[in-house]
């Protein structure tokens, strides 16, 4: 549970969700998508937005600051609804950096009107097999859940796309 | 929900709770489970009642704790949400891997 995280004890009651993928790929890889600006740009969501990275330095304690940019019409009119800037300034750092073998990635949640600025956490951790990959990310939920909270309800729909998907494969 | 989850970040709060997961209580038996002071348990007690987590049902002079599903249920349901989103994520992190592996190969026909 939230005793055995990283995070402020007691910050939050929820246990740390984790997910673990292999990839019938490199190490390396896999290590790029996080580490470099063209990786992380290639798939960091959510769905609806792209990110452009202004800072990405690779050590720890380096700066990762990006904006976040509503890119699809649902995304904008989704953003608009809640009365949220299409384009969000965002600022993180990995605190650990040790290549192809884990990183901790923290962002400021700095944007939620009426909170106290906090640090969310994103533990990876990466492990050759063979000729192939597993990475194991734990991500600790946010002390204060409204930002994802809104990211649920503002995108319920393309949600229920994947499910479908899911359901179907 | 934010209050959902403000109420269960104190840690005796979560002890109460793990008490009466064993069925309602009275305070005096929660005080000696939970091993925290009678004004403590009645405090947080009430927090817990106000925020929906516990019932109270009167029985003469007693009154006897238990936990309602309510608020466990919202906190699943988000939570749930919340998995969704990582699952979604990730899903995109294994397409953007396949970009590169093809854009790899475009480049390296011979391998």
């Amino acid at each position: 549970m939230s005793d055995n995280c990283n995070l402020d004890a007691g910050d939050t009651p929820l246990a740390p969700a984790v997910f673990e993928r292999t990839y019938n790929t490199s190490i390396e890889e896999l290590w790029a998508l996080w580490a470099t600006k063209d990786g992380f740009e290639s798939w960091w969501g959510p769905e609806g937005f792209r990110v452009e990275v202004h800072k990405l330095e690779p050590r720890s304690g380096g700066a990762l600051h990006y904006d976040m940019i509503a890119d699809t019409p649902e995304a904008i009119a989704a953003m608009k609804q809640m009365g949220q800037p299409l384009s969000h300034n965002t600022k993180g750092w990995y605190e650990e950096f040790a290549p192809h073998t884990r990183l901790t990635l923290k962002h400021l949640i700095d944007f939620i009107a009426g909170t106290e600025p906090y640090e969310s956490l994103i533990e990876v951790d990466f492990e050759a097999l063979g000729d192939m990959a597993r990475m194991i990310v734990t991500a600790h939920p946010h002390r204060d859940a409204h930002w994802t909270r809104m990211s649920i309800e503002g995108f319920r729909g393309q949600l229920t796309k994947l499910d479908r998907r899911y359901d179907a494969g | 929900m934010q209050t959902t989850f403000e109420t269960l970040a104190d840690p005796t709060r979560r002890r109460i709770v793990e008490t009466l997961r064993g069925g309602e209580q009275q305070v005096n038996d929660i005080v000696l489970q939970a091993g925290i002071h009678q004004s403590g348990v009645s405090r947080h007690l009430r927090i817990l009642h106000e925020s929906g987590f516990v019932s109270v049902r009167p029985d003469g002079q007693r009154r006897f704790y238990a936990l309602r599903a309510e608020p466990f249920r919202e906190m699943e349901a988000w939570l749930a949400g919340y998995h969704q989103l990582w699952e979604a994520r990730l899903d995109r992190f294994g397409a953007a891997l396949e970009r590169r592996k093809s854009a790899r190969s475009r480049k390296e026909p011979g391998q």
